[in-house]
């Protein structure tokens, strides 16, 4: 006989989980409580939400799923943000609270909430346990769903009684989903329209996002780029699929994307879209999107087909399959010459992002501290204004290289996120740029990092603004500041020395220097070679803005480029 | 109005996501019905909908693990009498101590 608690840790066991993060709690005690000697290892962060970011980090690092563990009532409430951060970016997420014993379910008991029925716009798949028999298949389920098809997050809610309570256990299982009839494929014909629509395109385009990497297709995805010899371009999930070395790649696309990108999705007559949402980021004015071109969509999930306009040819199906089977194909196929089209999108008058104004030191520090960072580096980005500039430098050909909060955009994300990264790649640097705004809003995992001594290495680009918010307030709302005024931030060199983490602190100025001094670089040097925790704050000019930029509600071709 | 009927297996919490994917988008309900059908269970909704919105509900519907079939149909007779049937608000009104309902009291 077998306790719940003990049954539901050999199930994780079985499915192949041996790190965890989370915070203990009344109700889910009983688990905490059979975790020694269970083989999984779990990671005590200081909040929930820390828990739940940092299990999706790794689990953006690895493509495992990542599990977060928290009690009934607040504590489940404190995965929220995550839950819905992780149903945006497609991370393969499994959260496990505790609720109140069973008997008391809807009595309004201490720390009792419907986690159920409040994620369940959330989660691609949740169950509340309803005995202790139901354990194994619940995980078993929760896990497939986890990983299937678009991944996303999972929750499931045990009673503490299920986890106290004891059964004859004869060992964890596997689940196998009843087909739908209405699941369609692509099948092999679908190579065949695109070929013709290609040879009747002038400007043909890809776009490549999420999905090209989640599929573990990059080097397909690669070879057929290569192959076709189009312009391509991709989200802010997308970087790392193609390689930044390509001729004909343009960087990064959509309101703060590069204007070549920009440029050439605008003006396009065929889009080749492997793995992309389109969303409005992506696209800006929908109506105005992209107004010639014809959409092919090659996406695992057909809900996030037509969102924009109907595609002339949706591909269903997992990338690492279509893309090959269309490879195949289009190696003997005869297509136009597209040398041309190439030479106005990949143009040098487009090709080179030039930052210019306030905003040039902090780009500069970025090239700095990234063309530093050995090969292998992940790169994480917290969500603003030093977001965008992170995306817009980052460099490498790693598809798993920079994590970000993209979709839900998680202030707060990055430095827990980061803890996740660390322990799933222990042999990495791993660079977590935040800015002064979202630092302080998992500020107490600083904690989680010294406890465990991960030497993450940690940026805030201090601004003392809440900079994107001000950025917007500058340019549509008349300068009218309310309330992203930070000048009043503590001291953060002072409060990492408080959790006896090393700091320093550069100006922006220093980056005015061409090269740099050789005091400059050795300080980032020192930084990124540290075996320990480093935080650098790195102050810049608050008025500093991130462009190019596409307004809400312009096309793509509507950028502006300079301060005012 | 378009009439949805979507079958699905009435496992724990399909239904009700099946119901907010109309709900998040502010769209109302005039009629539902939900019954056993079959193997199955099927969900019967009348929603006044562009086409862009039964698009959209569509795919949000089969992106549901549980989701087996979507179809969009003509609104029978029916669905459109029972949803006019409703008009206005009806609450509950308990009882008090003295006999007069709740809201009464409360005033």
């Amino acid at each position: 006989m077998l306790k719940g608690a003990e049954i539901f840790l050999k199930c994780l066991r079985a499915e192949g989980v041996e790190l965890v993060f989370g915070y203990p709690g009344g109700a889910i005690m009983p688990l905490y409580d059979a975790l020694d000697g269970s083989g999984i290892r779990h990671i005590l962060t200081r909040h929930e939400q820390g828990a739940i970011f940092a299990a999706e980090g790794h689990a953006r690092a690895t493509g495992q799923v990542g599990v977060a563990i928290a009690t009934s009532g607040p504590g489940a409430t404190n995965l929220v943000t995550g839950i819905a951060d992780a149903k945006m970016d497609s991370v393969p997420l499994v959260c496990i609270t505790g609720q109140v014993r069973s008997a008391l379910i809807g009595t309004d008991a201490f720390q009792e909430t419907d986690v159920f029925g409040l994620t369940l716009s959330l989660t691609k798949w949740s169950r509340l346990v309803r005995s202790i028999d139901e354990i194994p298949e619940v995980v078993a389920e929760g896990f497939y769903w986890a990983r299937e098809g678009r991944p996303g997050p999972v929750v499931i809610d045990i009673p503490t009684d299920f986890l106290k309570a004891k059964m004859e256990f004869s060992g964890p299982v596997k689940f196998a989903p009843k087909p739908r009839p209405s699941d369609g494929k692509a099948d092999g014909t679908f190579a065949d329209r695109l070929i013709a629509l290609l040879q009747t395109a002038q400007k043909p385009v890809a776009l490549v996002g999420a999905g090209a990497k989640l599929s573990g297709a990059v080097p397909e995805l690669r070879a057929l780029l290569d192959e076709l010899n189009i312009p391509a371009f991709a989200t802010v999930h997308g970087l790392g699929a193609v390689s930044p070395d390509a001729p004909y790649y343009l960087g990064m696309v959509g309101m703060h994307g590069t204007r070549a990108a920009n440029m050439a999705l605008h003006e396009n007559d065929l889009l080749l879209v492997f793995g992309a949402r389109l969303d409005d980021r992506v696209t800006g004015d929908p109506t105005r999107f992209a107004p010639n071109s014809k959409i092919v969509h090659f996406e695992i999930d057909p809900a996030q087909l037509d969102r924009v306009r109907q595609c002339e040819l949706p591909i269903v199906g997992d990338l690492a399959q279509t893309i090959p089977a269309f490879a195949n194909k289009i190696r003997g196929a005869k297509l136009p010459d597209w040398s041309a089209w190439r030479a106005v999108a990949c143009g040098e008058d487009r090709g080179e992002l030039d930052p210019r104004g306030l905003s040039q030191p902090t780009i500069r520090f970025l090239d700095e501290l990234f063309g530093r960072a050995p090969k292998g580096s992940v790169i994480l980005a917290d969500v603003g204004q030093h977001q965008m500039w992170a995306a817009q430098r980052y460099c490498s050909d790693s598809p798993r290289g920079f994590i970000t909060s993209g979709g839900l955009g998680s202030m707060g994300f990055a430095l827990p996120a980061a803890v996740g990264v660390q322990l799933s790649k222990p042999d990495a640097t791993v660079v977590c740029v935040s800015g002064d705004g979202g630092f302080q809003m998992n500020i107490q995992e600083l904690a989680t990092v010294r406890r465990l001594n991960l030497p993450i290495k940690m940026v805030i680009i201090d601004n003392k603004y809440l900079g994107m918010v001000r950025q917007w307030q500058q340019l549509f709302y008349q300068r009218n500041y309310a309330e992203t005024d930070l000048s009043d931030n503590p001291d953060f060199v002072e409060i990492s020395k408080a959790y006896r983490i090393n700091a320093v602190r550069i100006n922006e100025d220093v980056m005015r220097e061409y090269p740099v001094t050789q005091e400059t670089a050795g300080v980032l040097e020192k930084f990124l070679r540290s075996p320990e925790p480093e935080l650098l704050v790195f102050d810049c000019a608050p008025e500093a803005n991130v462009y190019p930029m596409v307004p809400a509600g312009a096309a793509l071709s509507e950028m502006l480029f300079e301060e005012e | 109005m378009h009439a949805f009927h979507i079958h699905y297996r009435n496992t724990q919490g399909t239904f009700m996501r099946i119901l907010t994917a109309v709900s998040r988008r502010g769209i109302e309900m005039p009629y539902v019905l939900a019954s056993a059908s079959g193997h199955a269970h099927r969900a019967d909704l009348l929603l006044d909908v562009n086409a862009k919105q039964i698009g959209q509900l569509c795919r949000d519907w089969h992106a549901i693990v549980d989701v087996i079939d979507v179809r969009v149909g003509v609104p029978t007779p029916e669905m459109l009498e029972s949803a006019t049937g409703f008009s206005s608000a009806h609450p509950p009104a308990s009882a008090g101590a003295t006999g007069r309902s709740a809201s009464a009291a409360m005033a």
